[in-house]
């Protein structure tokens, strides 16, 4: 084959999966599942009927495109989301894994009749989630989670692949060790793996972003100096025998939350990136497996993700959560979005390089659970999101984001507001706005025109406002400048409920005024007080206080004070 | 609930001129105080008052039901008011308020007052009730199209 048809194969299989993703809301199936669908079809048993069987290839394509993924991941980790979703998740990235691994591996061991290490090592392959097939498909359908979920399955799957990495690493060297490695030197490849990946991620993300601030550069090189710097720490880490994996991670997270004025355009090529990394690996894993050879193990694999979804996930996720005091509703979804992405199939190539002699099997075994994970959870979650009541109304945004990236102007940013709805049909003047304090607006733009900012100019509907605030007023603010399109607000209303108090109001004097008690709950505290003590110290929008007649539900929050409580009047 | 038994044609005003929250909430007080021997306009206002800084009762698009519970009331008691300018309430979305439904509720009754809460929040989301209640044009006119509304929905 030449470069030339090996270039044309390549970029027709991205093109056509590119044109088919459109499909994949439509059919409410996760994309991913199309892109390996289309490597399926592109190969030996399709019609494409390409031979691709080179694991190396696919080995350094796999770890490549991780390491994008998990640095793409990282950079939109919000750190302000680690209030309420780090500990949760980091339990069930450590201690979950384990689970989950072990009980699936025993599985594994019985179905197949494995050695107790080698069945093991096929739970610890699936024992990794992917949180970006469960945001992609949840942001397809416009489905906003409530803060405690979201945060925790998105720091999850990003701090679960590099223990499932490391796991897997281990049992491999167990396995050619033929069980001779010790307790003490796996605690050590553990201590090593963990602690030079976070030391590494974490210094080299402050590097980065201190290149970032001091390097002039031409714009369009900003993006691909993270892609560079993400990747040479990501090796290099490994070559110290650390997890590369993670430190990338880390990486990204630092830089992400560092304000940065090119942080925007680094994002937006970097969610490029991650795409076509996310593309490549599964047309390659597609490419590779062997349909036929997939339904040789289809009923033994299929057992193993039955037991993997409903039970040791579930039991993993459940444990897990048990110090944390999530609602039932939290657990059963969390438990439910145990999603199995590329990372269980790229695991699955660790034996081949190892030469493990059950390596085939585990790579399809890890194949069929992640299809079976792929399209059982992938088209179902956003209906459990809804029958479980996790969705909260999504909050309005500025339309544009520029921090000022100055000493001296602090943590103030540029925003500009497009102000939409029936409210701005009557032009309103700019000083009756009563913006909070500490906010200047800059500039009103209509039609492409600059209009001089006075205090009796008349602002309306489709006019772009650029405010100088700061970031903890941007709550108040989009509430100041957005009354949603009709409908949104009385989703509002619908969700919220129709009065709002505010979070410092005396629990006393709501129990007198609309004659309901808050069981177990001294009277003499704040609303706030008491939800925060109600939902062990971390509430979030939309948490709820049923009281009979009325239901309290938490509509504004910042950091861990409640600042608005919507009131609802339950239907008689 | 039905709207008669808690909202009569005295209790409706269309047109009021008054220009704050705090005129708003005092007036009401004392035409409810007016229309009701039992009632001391004093307790009203300190009721509404009360109940505002809680957060205020405005619902957005307008509209606002400030409400309290009263021990010296026997039954649930409502004023209707539309204003002539818009005031500002600290409404949720910001908007200044010129629909006013006030309800006083006895200190017991809990289920009704929040029945008649309820009834008469879900009547003033509609947004062809409100062009119909603000185009009403006379005090007569804005209790009999409240009432036609209420049959209508119910």
């Amino acid at each position: 084959m030449t470069a030339s048809t090996l270039l044309l194969i390549g970029a027709m299989m991205i093109t056509l999966s590119i044109l088919l993703s459109p499909l994949s809301n439509r059919l409410g199936v996760p994309v991913l599942l199309l892109f390996l669908v289309v490597g399926m079809l592109s190969g030996e048993e399709g019609p494409g009927g390409i031979q691709f069987n080179d694991v190396n290839t696919s080995f350094l394509v796999g770890n490549l495109a991780l390491a994008i993924i998990l640095l793409d991941g990282g950079m939109r980790t919000r750190v302000a989301t680690f209030r309420v979703g780090l500990k949760p998740a980091l339990m069930l990235a450590t201690f979950g894994v384990v689970i989950t691994a072990v009980i699936t591996g025993l599985v594994a061991m019985w179905v197949f009749h494995l050695s107790l290490l080698s069945g093991l090592l096929i739970g610890t392959m699936v024992s990794s989630t992917d949180a970006a097939v469960v945001f992609a498909l949840l942001q397809g359908k416009g489905l906003n989670l409530n803060e405690r979920v979201g945060a925790t399955l998105e720091i999850e799957s990003g701090s679960n692949d590099p223990m499932a990495i490391f796991l897997t690493m281990l049992l491999i060297s167990l396995i050619g060790e033929a069980g001779h490695v010790g307790w003490f030197d796996s605690a050590m490849l553990l201590i090593k793996q963990f602690g030079i990946g976070v030391v590494a991620g974490a210094a080299a993300g402050y590097v980065l972003a201190w290149l970032i601030m001091n390097v002039t550069l031409t714009l369009a090189l900003y993006p691909l100096l993270v892609t560079a710097f993400g990747l040479v720490v990501f090796s290099a880490t490994n070559e110290l025998g650390g997890s590369g994996f993670l430190a990338i991670y880390l990486c990204g997270v630092v830089v992400g939350n560092r304000k940065l004025k090119v942080l925007q355009d680094i994002l937006h090529v970097h969610d490029g990136l991650a795409w076509l990394a996310q593309l490549v690996l599964f047309l390659i894993l597609g490419l590779l497996v062997t349909p036929s050879n997939l339904l040789v193990v289809a009923p033994g694999a299929l057992l193993i993700a039955l037991v993997l979804t409903f039970f040791a996930r579930p039991l993993s996720v459940w444990l897990g959560l048990l110090p944390f005091h999530f609602r039932w509703r939290e657990v059963v979804f969390i438990s439910w979005v145990g999603l199995r992405g590329a990372v269980p199939i790229v695991l699955a190539l660790f034996p081949f390089m190892a030469g493990v002699q059950e390596a085939y099997l585990m790579f399809n075994v890890a194949f069929v659970v992640v299809l079976f994970s792929l399209i059982i959870q992938g088209s179902s979650l956003s209906t459990v999101a809804r029958w479980l009541k996790l969705e909260v109304p999504a909050a309005y945004q500025a339309e544009r984001v520029y921090p000022l990236d100055l000493k001296e102007a602090g943590d103030f940013e540029l925003y500009v507001f497009r102000l939409r709805g029936k409210r701005w049909q009557t032009p309103r003047f700019l000083r009756d706005l009563a913006l909070p304090k500490a906010t200047g607006v800059a500039a009103v733009f209509r039609d492409g025109r600059y209009l001089p900012v006075v205090p009796d100019l008349a602002v309306k509907e489709e006019d772009l406002l650029a405010l100088v605030a700061q970031e903890s007023d941007l709550p108040r603010l989009s509430e100041r400048l957005t009354a949603e399109q009709k409908s949104q607000y009385l989703q509002e209303l619908d969700f919220f409920g129709e009065f709002l108090l505010n979070g410092d109001a005396r629990l006393s004097d709501v129990q007198q005024a609309y004659g309901v008690t808050v069981p177990d709950a001294d009277p003499a505290m704040t609303l706030s007080e008491c939800i925060i003590s109600r939902f062990h110290g971390h509430p979030v929008v939309g948490d709820k206080l049923e009281l009979g007649p009325i239901t309290l539900i938490v509509k504004g929050v910042s950091g861990d004070q409640v600042t608005s409580v919507g009131l609802k009047l339950n239907a008689f | 609930m039905q709207l008669n038994q808690l909202l009569t044609q005295a209790c409706t005003i269309e047109g009021a001129a008054w220009s704050s929250k705090k005129r708003v909430l005092e007036q009401a007080s004392e035409l409810l105080a007016s229309q009701f021997d039992h009632l001391d306009v004093d307790a009203i206002y300190n009721g509404l008052l009360s109940r505002e800084r809680l957060g205020s009762t405005g619902l957005g698009g307008g509209i606002a039901i400030p409400h309290c519970r009263l021990q010296d009331c026997d039954k649930v008691t409502g004023a209707l008011i539309h204003l002539k300018d818009p005031v500002d309430f600290d409404a949720r979305d910001n908007q200044p308020v010129d629909l006013i439904f006030v309800l006083l509720a006895p200190e017991e009754a809990h289920d009704s007052h929040l029945q008649a809460l309820a009834r008469v929040a879900g009547l003033l989301q509609d947004e062809s009730n409100l062009q119909r209640l603000r185009r009403a044009g006379s005090a007569e006119a804005l209790y009999q199209t409240a009432l036609d509304i209420a049959a209508q929905t119910s």
